[in-house]
């Protein structure tokens, strides 16, 4: 008898197996090194939260992959002249919990982001709305008080989901609960460890073909790499830089470089005696091989020579990154009679171990020109309400500002004493603002231009550069694809070969 | 910092049972909500003195001041730090121990969910522990100097000399990198579930390690000094079996170890937030380090109500073990 059960089971076991293996085809198993802190667009700013609930939720418009806005949940949209309507046709599309999307959707859903009461940290994008008007069910007009050339961007960001009004009336609790048009639905989320996404069929833009999108949340990238290695991930979202190579050479694994959104600066506190001469943070900046650091800190990336991503069609031709110079360093520090013991406290984030290393590259620079940087290190909470915000207690400190559609996200507050460096230029601050509600865009871009132009000069960072978005998956997984800019994830055309 | 009393000396002065049974009650009741009181101050006032608010944090490097004070009074951050903690206190005192201003959802919702993936780690390493730990003293205390005395020796001392994290990261290069036999990652991406809990295993161990150890030592100093009375000589002069004798002596020093062990389990709820850290788990660790980070006030208070109840409720436990498995303190 005792023989006979033996290979039953094994027939059990490998039927099992085989089970599992299909099912896991229709799987994709994604590892993420951050995690949303709420699944509600409309409450968060973590890109974390944006890069999930892109499966979840759709706007009226979004980005495709060369970087152009293109419509989405609206079919199509128009312009008036004076550029202060916005109307928008819409698709026909329903969301997870059954009700159609409408243009009463689209006036609850701007009308809640705009709302004293949401609290929205994105609210300021939406100010310029002075009502939302719907033509019938399926088109619907924005007013703008201002040219606002900004709008199709926050549209087409995460936060500018579109939710359905039935359950925004009943007060839903979309965090934990979200319920959008996306290609995907959320199936389960235990936070810490993963989110399991499951297949919208009823996707308007046709039905995705994976059954399932399991999202891991791995903060250690050697993990999210070993994981990758024994088949455990079929894409992770970093791969550490000792890998690379070892990704590269896998035929099973596949290693995809592209640019990424970021500029990575170290802010200069231009509060302080002697930073606050444009002379000694352009000498900083000579002093920096910032190519270096992308190289080491960040594996590799394209310098920049201001506030403006690399490759961006709004950075100025005219600018070009600073030479490393650390004799030209040197003279100009000493014209603008630096004492030979200057010393500045260079703060550094504790949870980015990439910003970290930079700032260690940095002192070392330094430290070459007769500069003293003094390394404090601080967690996340305290560098944002003591450092970025607040009393500004730092001489340098290093960070990554994230990728933004619309140049308006990234420059607004600039010149101004708001902005963290404290190098205020009320040109620079007017020019942008004024940039902000043109709707010409040959003159938009000359503004920008100009205040781009302005801030290399001005130096008020270490402009290091844009660094290269590095993630690894199997060689199997085709047509997924990261947002430009956003760095969202799109999981719609993604399968395995 | 909790007051305790014992049922011995309470017995002393001639009350009866239930008199003394009553009054223990009440005693560690009230201690229990002064205990509980004075450690929500504590940890109230102490995250409040950290810099930067769920509101700096929730905005981010994109917010606007003015942006950042509306999420502040959204979330009721902008009252004054007494009006604050009143509704607090009171609060708790009426069973409701708010909501996360991260998870924007009942604390108590958060506390139900990730305690099980805590409370399955802590009591497996407790039996593991328990078992480890009073065998090995028990057997290394009946043949002093032997060879498993000084095997067991080596292995408390190694393992109390090393942190938990470096066993963690041992067993996970040895059974889930090299061997396979577990996942690298700790629960699959539904959590805990019956079929997954053999995948705490490995933290648990990590956990039971240090703790056996010190049980261990304590067990094994137990028999050493009972192997030494009179009735263990009288026993043994008058040819009792070994076993039988090993059975007295286990019967009567082990008890002595139940005030360490409730120590130890309440010990482990603060080792676990290491433990889950090395193996990535979703449990209560994970959330008072995330809720810290993002200044999520009422979810690290919650917590911290959590484990003080835990720790007063296991040593209670302890105390009325302790009575029951040591028939001296019993009250006749």
């Amino acid at each position: 008898m005792k023989i006979r059960i033996v290979p039953r089971v094994l027939v059990a076991a490998a039927a099992a197996l085989a089970i599992g293996a299909t099912a896991s085809a229709q799987t994709l198993t994604m590892a993420m090194s951050a995690q949303p802190d709420t699944l509600d667009p409309q409450v968060t700013s973590a890109t974390a939260a944006f890069q999930v609930g892109k499966s979840i939720y759709d706007g009226l418009v979004e980005v495709d992959q060369s970087g152009r806005i293109v419509p989405a949940l609206a079919k199509s949209y128009s312009i008036s002249a004076d550029g202060l309507a916005y109307t928008f046709e819409l698709n026909d599309a329903t969301f997870h919990d059954g009700t159609a999307f409408d243009s009463a959707d689209v006036v609850a859903t701007l009308g809640r982001i705009s709302a004293e009461a949401t609290a929205s940290p994105k609210a300021s994008e939406f100010t310029n709305i002075t009502s939302v008007v719907p033509n019938g069910d399926h088109a619907v007009t924005v007013n703008l008080a201002k040219p606002t050339p900004a709008l199709l961007a926050s549209l087409a960001s995460g936060w500018g989901a579109m939710l359905p009004s039935e359950k925004l009336a009943e007060g839903h609790d979309f965090g934990n609960e979200p319920v959008g048009t996306g290609p995907f639905k959320l199936a389960s989320w235990v936070r810490d460890n993963a989110i399991t996404l499951s297949r919208n069929a009823d996707y308007y833009q046709g039905a995705p073909a994976l059954e399932q999108v399991v999202i891991r949340f791995v903060s250690d990238s050697a993990v999210q790499y070993q994981g990758l290695s024994t088949g455990e991930f079929d894409i992770i979202d970093t791969v550490p830089q000792a890998q690379q190579a070892a990704v590269e050479s896998n035929p099973a694994l596949a290693l995809v470089r592209e640019p990424s959104g970021l500029v990575l600066v170290a802010g200069i506190n231009a509060r302080l005696p002697y930073l606050n001469d444009a002379r000694v943070r352009r000498a900083l900046n000579m002093a920096v091989d910032t190519e270096i650091v992308l190289e080491v800190a960040y594996g590799g990336g394209t310098q920049v020579g201001t506030f403006m991503e690399a490759g961006s069609p709004w950075y100025p031709e005219s600018v070009t990154p600073f030479a490393f110079d650390p004799e030209k360093a040197k003279a100009l520090l000493k014209d603008a009679g630096v004492p030979s013991d200057f010393t500045i406290k260079l703060v550094l984030p504790q949870p980015y171990p990439q910003h970290i290393q930079a700032g260690q590259i940095v002192q070392d620079f330094l430290r070459d020109v007769g500069v003293n940087a003094e390394i404090s290190i601080v967690e996340w909470g305290v560098w944002l309400s003591e450092i970025y915000g607040g009393p500004h207690d730092f001489g340098m400190t290093v960070v990554g500002h994230t990728g933004k559609l619309d140049p308006s996200g990234r420059l607004t507050g600039l010149g101004t004493d708001r902005n963290y460096t404290g190098v205020v230029d009320d040109e620079v601050a007017n020019w942008i603002a004024t940039a902000n509600i043109t709707s010409d865009p040959a003159m938009r871009h000359s503004l920008y231009s100009q205040a781009l132009i302005r801030i290399h000069d001005d130096a008020p960072f270490i402009f290091f550069g844009t660094p290269d978005r590095v993630y690894g998956k199997k060689a199997g997984v085709v047509g997924f694809w990261m947002t430009p800019l956003l760095d969202s994830f799109d999981f719609r055309a993604a399968h395995f070969e | 910092m909790t007051l305790t009393t014992s049922p011995t000396a309470e017995r002393r002065r001639g009350l009866t049972e239930r008199e003394v049974v009553s009054r223990y009650l009440l005693i560690q009741t009230v201690s229990f909500v002064i205990t509980l009181w004075a450690v929500l101050t504590l940890v109230f006032l102490a995250m409040r003195a950290l810099p930067g608010d769920a509101a700096t944090i929730m905005g981010g490097l994109d917010a606007s001041a003015s942006q950042v004070s509306a999420m502040r009074a959204q979330l009721g951050l902008d009252r004054s730090l007494p009006a604050q903690y009143i509704t607090y206190l009171s609060d708790v005192a009426q069973g409701d121990l708010g909501a996360s201003l991260r998870e924007r959802r009942p604390v108590v919702r958060v506390l139900v969910d990730r305690m099980p993936v805590t409370l399955t780690v802590a009591s497996m390493a407790f039996v593991i522990s328990l078992v480890l730990g009073l065998g090995l003293g028990l057997l290394a205390g009946l043949r002093p100097g032997g060879t498993f005395d000084r095997v067991a020796l080596l292995f408390t001392t190694v393992a109390l000399a090393l942190p938990e994290f470096w066993f963690g990261f041992l067993l996970i290069l040895l059974f889930a990198v090299q061997l396979g036999w577990f996942p690298v990652l700790g629960l699959p991406p539904q959590g805990l579930t019956l079929a997954a809990s053999w995948h705490l295993l490995l933290p648990a161990v990590t956990l039971a390690i240090p703790r056996a150890a010190q049980v261990a030592r304590l067990a094994r100093a137990r028999v050493l000094e009972e192997r030494s009375s009179d009735y263990v000589r009288t026993a043994r002069s008058k040819g009792l079996r070994p076993w039988a004798v090993a059975k007295h002596i286990a019967s009567n020093s082990l008890p002595g170890t139940i005030p360490l062990l409730a120590l130890e389990l309440g010990g482990l709820l603060t080792g676990t937030i290491v433990v889950e850290q090395v193996f990535g788990l979703p449990g209560l660790g994970a959330t008072i380090l995330g809720a810290i980070g993002a200044r999520d006030y009422p979810v690290v208070q919650g917590v911290t109500i959590l484990a003080v109840t835990v720790y007063v409720l296991v040593n209670w436990l302890a105390d009325i073990m302790q009575v029951v498995t040591d028939p001296r303190l019993r009250v006749s």
